[in-house]
């Protein structure tokens, strides 16, 4: 038993899906085989702007093997429609030119065409043999460039939105729009320290391994079958319903085991164009994305552009802050900007401040959601400033983040009240860790070593609909079924709430993630929201259980069902020794009672329930030689609500982390002069390997979230918002330079430390 | 991939026949971490694909009295484990283990090493016609160039990707050919030729021939090397820039040098000037850094790759000092 007074929650079982998942066994997308199933490639545009003139597709077609070809003329043409996919706002008219292109190419990769063929590489020969007209037309590739009055336009129709007002005026920048509290300049006039600095931030790649994949299946009664890699199937079933203008009635997605998301599965890119040649064939078509068109083709996170300025008093009290956010959002507007609008400065009590973000559209693939969208770029430039305004005021930076630390009643930069919040815990937990009591000893071979902090914020996109069914065995197990897709650990963490509720173990769960068609409507598994509604379904899924159980033992005891009691796993009614039992034990004694005992929640929990915070320290190596960073210390600390499984939860820290390395010191799509990707492998694309990476250390600070029954707050999104700002930090206290822009690579770092020289 | 005819060749004689003499119509296959991509990309389009692992006995390390010698088939595992290459050639063993991760070090060869095709992104893409792959433009001179060639560039400026065969030029090595008229045999540093001479091909093989062996002459007393390599990450990436250094020492000064220099020219890059000037030298922070910057003399960079110039010099003088 844990110290938190639960049975199960904070214990450590071992997950349910681990066995076949480390044995190889879990079916992903890419195994799905149905019999006399074709094989879709894609077509991409080898242009990053270009006008479409005209797709010939008759040598194509004439190729033995060949069985279909679509373009956007087999999709319906469809109306401008807003929908919320759970960690980002799309206009479908958008999606489906995305999914094919309509007129114009808008970014190198764009998909053009696609061919359904008896095998791959028969596949992939008709690609060569489909000629397109293109008429190259100037690109842009980056924010500032696009958001100029002469840039090349991408969206002749897109007015720009000011201030929440749609405007005549033409542009790139899809959306202005501002927060304001208090008066910024007299709040700078009252500071007797102010810093503004600028940054720049690369376009970065989810990484998830699994590639895009989908396998449709149209039948013959128009229904449609749709197999995939997804966080959300319930999301793709909407996107497949609007972009082909099917009714919903007719389409099944099946969620595949998913090897990673990150926010970046949850668009479709194939699921329509795999449907489309389905129908077409009258056979299943399977397609899948090799890591070129990963990169190229499906939505990596904007890159960015801010400036961020701050002023404190000598005493080391924010007076004001002001941030411009520009962020591009490929090729049609909806970028994270948004979202990092509302985290940016959010750690902090600010009388005064200024938030302007721009959604600027750019030709590069249409920017998604990465963990925390919008929320890393943000922090690499406040919590640098952050890091400044401390050091020159001489104060301990963590010292500083406490004494402008948020509680509950504080107001977010973007409005609404913090509700019972775990910032100065955390950061005080950071400020008495035994990393950052520890001292950090000097190198003996002339590297040179810093030590740096910083902080973030994720707001949780708490709320969302979340349905679980279950059936209860003779034996007192339990089948559970979800339609969350389990990402991280989800099956498990679910079936422990719901354990817990009645008293069961983690294993008497046996949790099943089903089809659209089996379970009420789950939004996506996304901004942190999994464990947290998912949770709270099984929870009340359980009361209703002990409810339905109270009532059939009310019938075989013959007593009143509100006599009897539910207390530390046991039924009983008073002292009676007979009429006793947990829940296990009982429910094969109900027989006669009615049939088997079975319930079904669907919710929509209150999601005001609070962000997460998080600080993190970390110690690095820097050669001077060449400009090589090594992580040598990385502690993680954050409010975690309650950790249900810590294991998972520690998990998710580390893994925040692992990708927040990776934006920091080494990953960016390298443009080339053309518009084009070059480093489109994972070669050239460097994530972080198992040697580029220290153990990560995690300190669980627990503040329960006060909106839900188990405390729970989403935890998977906040680790990856601080590392690269604390590293920034940590570089500059080992070689006394400053870094503005990511990733802080070698030649990056060994040209700017040779500058400073 | 292109369709090919996948033969098993069964001895080193028969190989050149199967090769054919016209470049670009078959290729040999060892490890094929890398000559598989080439397939898969429309890179490498041969007719036929000639497998040498069918061919017995191509594998061993092997002390002799003229010196060390290395089938073409050893992979790059069991030369990095090797307790003799490590005794007697640790500058080699520490350049293998420097290779790509423990994968591909399991199943690539050495002769695969030496003879791998550059990674430059241009050539690397279907997209680009580049002047290795039969174009007329070397995209990285107006492109993003941050990782190519400071020396020994142009028309093309790849930099050679093989971290072996910066430590083997460094031991004076030499690879033995078979051809259709019998084996040859040619010193490393003859072997590897710039673009100025052969934009399509890194190393003066024809068509027909294929290497069989390594040869590095035997180790001398008071002699030890070092391999510095320079990348981003640390398994799986390419040299940034490297130095292969072999040092003949009495007492504190060096009565013999080799330096080479990787990942900045189209070839191994080795300095003899640097390697003269060592000659007879007390090993002092001085002399270290007038090395460097004399190793570097020649270096031309292009936009965005200058900063390759004193990372290359910091880890030349590192490597000399550490030898002293
Ligand atoms: C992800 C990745 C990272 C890598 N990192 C590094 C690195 O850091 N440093 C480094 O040095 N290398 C690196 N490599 C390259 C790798 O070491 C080589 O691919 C490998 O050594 C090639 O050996 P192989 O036996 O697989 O060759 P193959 O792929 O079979 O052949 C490679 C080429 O050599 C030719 N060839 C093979 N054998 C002979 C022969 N006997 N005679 C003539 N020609 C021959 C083939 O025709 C082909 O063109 C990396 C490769 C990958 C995929």
């Amino acid at each position: 038993m844990s110290t938190n007074g639960y049975k199960v929650i904070g214990s450590r079982p071992i997950r349910h899906d681990g066995v076949d998942k480390v044995t190889g066994r879990a079916k992903y997308g890419a195994d799905v085989q149905l019999t006399g199933m074709l094989y879709g490639k894609v077509l991409r545009s080898p242009h990053p702007h270009a006008k479409l003139k005209g797709i010939d597709t008759s040598k194509a077609e004439a190729l033995p093997g060949v069985k279909a070809i679509a373009t956007a003329a087999d999709l319906p043409q469809i109306a401008d429609k807003i929908a919320d996919l759970g960690e980002a706002v799309v206009n479908l008219r958008d999606s489906s030119n995305n999914v094919l292109a309509y007129g114009k190419v808008l970014y190198r990769g764009h998909a053009v065409a696609a061919v359904a063929a008896t095998s791959r590489h028969i596949a992939a020969e008709a690609l060569e043999l489909i000629q397109v007209e293109y008429e190259p037309l100037p690109h842009v590739t980056s924010v500032l460039e696009a958001m100029k009055d002469d840039a090349p336009i991408l969206h002749e129709d897109l007015k720009m939105t000011e201030m929440g007002e749609e405007t005549d005026k033409v542009s790139n920048i899809a959306n202005h729009f501002q927060h304001k509290q208090g008066d910024p300049e007299a709040g700078f006039t009252e500071a007797d320290m102010v810093i503004e600095r600028e940054f720049e931030t690369a376009t970065v790649h989810q990484g998830y391994i699994e590639p895009h994949n989908a396998t449709a299946e149209w039948n013959e009664e128009g229904h449609l079958t749709l197999y995939t890699s997804t966080q959300g199937a319930f999301s793709v079933r909407d996107q497949l319903v609007e972009i082909l203008q099917i009714p919903v009635s007719k389409v099944t997605v099946v969620p595949m085991e998913i090897g990673g998301g990150f926010g970046g599965k949850i668009s479709v890119y194939l699921a329509p164009v795999a449907a489309v040649l389905s129908r077409k064939t009258g056979h299943p078509v399977q397609m899948t994305m090799d890591r070129d068109e990963v990169f190229i083709g499906s939505g990596p996170t904007a890159a960015s552009y801010l400036k961020i300025k701050m002023g404190a008093t000598n005493d080391g009290r924010i007076t004001a802050a002001t941030a411009y956010m520009a962020y591009e959002a490929g090729a049609y507007p909806g970028s994270p900007v948004g979202a990092g609008a509302g985290c940016i400065l959010t750690p902090y009590r600010i009388p005064n401040v200024q938030i302007d973000g721009y959604d600027v559209c750019v030709n590069k693939p249409k920017s998604n959601a990465y963990r925390a969208p919008g929320a890393t770029n943000a922090a690499f430039g406040s919590e640098t400033v952050v890091d400044e305004l401390a050091e020159a005021l001489g104060i301990d930076p963590l010292e500083f983040r406490i004494k402008n630390g948020v509680t509950e009643g504080d107001r977010r930069p973007d409005g609404p009240e913090h509700p019972r919040i775990g910032c100065i815990e955390t950061t005080e937990a950071a400020k008495s860790s035994a990393h950052y009591g520890a001292s950090l000893e000097p190198s003996s071979d002339g590297k040179l070593r810093g030590r740096g902090v910083a902080s973030g914020y994720w707001f949780n996109f708490n709320g969302g609909r979340s349905a679980i069914s279950v059936s209860v065995n003779d034996d007192g197990s339990i089948n559970m079924l979800e339609g969350s897709t389990d990402i991280g650990g989800s099956r498990a963490s679910i079936s422990m709430m719901l354990a817990e509720t009645l008293g069961l173990s983690a294993k008497d769960i046996n949790p099943r993630v089903v089809d659209t068609d089996a379970i009420g409507y789950t939004d996506a598994t996304g901004g942190s929201r999994t464990t947290f509604a998912t949770g709270y379904a099984a929870h009340a899924t359980g009361k209703a259980l002990i409810c339905e159980m109270k009532k059939r033992l009310a019938q075989a005891w013959e007593v009143s069902a509100d006599a009897i009691d539910f207390k530390d796993g046991l039924f009983s009614y008073k002292n009676d020794e007979e009429k006793r039992g947990t829940f296990k034990e009982l429910s094969g004694k109900i027989g006669g009672t009615g049939g088997p005992l079975v319930a079904q929640i669907s919710t929509q929990p209150d999601g005001s329930g609070g962000g997460a915070f998080a600080t993190h320290i970390v110690d690095v190596e820097v050669d001077p030689e060449t400009g090589k960073v090594d992580i040598l210390r990385y502690t993680a600390v954050q409010d975690v609500g309650t950790a249900i499984h810590p294991s998972y939860v520690e998990g998710q820290l580390q893994g925040g982390v692992a990708q927040g390395v990776g934006w920091a010191l080494n990953e960016e799509y390298i443009y080339n002069t053309d518009g084009g990707m070059t480093n489109s492998s994972f070669l050239d694309y460097r994530m972080p390997t198992s040697l580029d990476l220290p153990m990560i250390e995690t300190i669980l600070v627990e503040v329960p979230n006060v909106s839900h029954p188990y405390g729970v707050r989403g935890v998977g999104e906040v680790p990856i918002v601080p590392p690269p700002a604390a590293i920034a930090n940590a570089i500059y206290r080992a070689t006394g330079t400053r870094m503005y822009e990511l990733p802080m690579s070698p030649p990056r770092l060994a040209s700017q430390m040779a500058k400073n020289a | 991939m292109k369709k090919f005819a996948y033969i098993d060749a069964t001895s080193v004689d028969t190989v050149p026949s199967l090769l054919g003499r016209r470049f670009g119509q078959a290729q040999v296959l060892a490890g094929g971490t890398d000559l598989v991509g080439e397939l898969k990309e429309y890179i490498a389009t041969p007719d036929r694909v000639v497998n040498l692992k069918s061919i017995p006995g191509l594998d061993y390390i092997r002390q002799e009295d003229d010196g060390l010698k290395i089938g073409p088939l050893t992979t790059l595992a069991d030369i990095e484990t090797s307790t003799l290459i490590n005794d007697q050639y640790s500058v080699l063993q520490q350049a293998v283990s420097a290779i790509a991760s423990p994968q591909i070090r399991n199943v690539g060869t050495i002769a695969g090493n030496i003879c791998q095709r550059p990674r430059c992104w241009y050539y690397r893409s279907e997209d680009f016609d580049c002047l290795k792959n039969g174009g007329d433009t070397c995209y990285s001179v107006r492109g993003v160039n941050r990782y190519h060639a400071i020396i020994g560039g142009g028309p093309c400026y790849i930099v050679h990707p093989s971290d072996s065969a910066v430590a083997l030029m460094s031991l004076n090595a030499s690879v033995k050919i078979q051809g259709p008229r019998g084996p040859r045999e040619e010193m490393l540093d003859d072997f590897f030729v710039l673009p100025e001479l052969n934009i399509m091909r890194e190393n003066g093989l024809r068509a027909n021939e294929f290497v069989t062996e390594i040869i590095v002459p035997a180790s001398k007393p008071n002699t030890k090397g070092i391999y510095v390599k320079v990348r981003e990450r640390d398994a799986i990436d390419f040299a940034m820039a490297s130095v292969a250094v072999t040092m003949t020492m009495s007492g504190n000064t060096c009565s013999e040098a080799t330096v080479v220099l990787g990942g900045v020219a189209p070839v191994p890059w080795r300095v003899p000037d640097v390697e003269q000037f060592l000659q007879g030298k007390q090993i002092t922070e001085d002399v270290a850094s007038a090395a460097a910057e004399m190793a570097l003399r020649e270096a031309d960079p292009m936009s965005d790759n200058s900063y390759k110039i004193e990372m290359t010099q910091n880890i030349v003088s590192q490597a000399i000092l550490d030898l002293a």
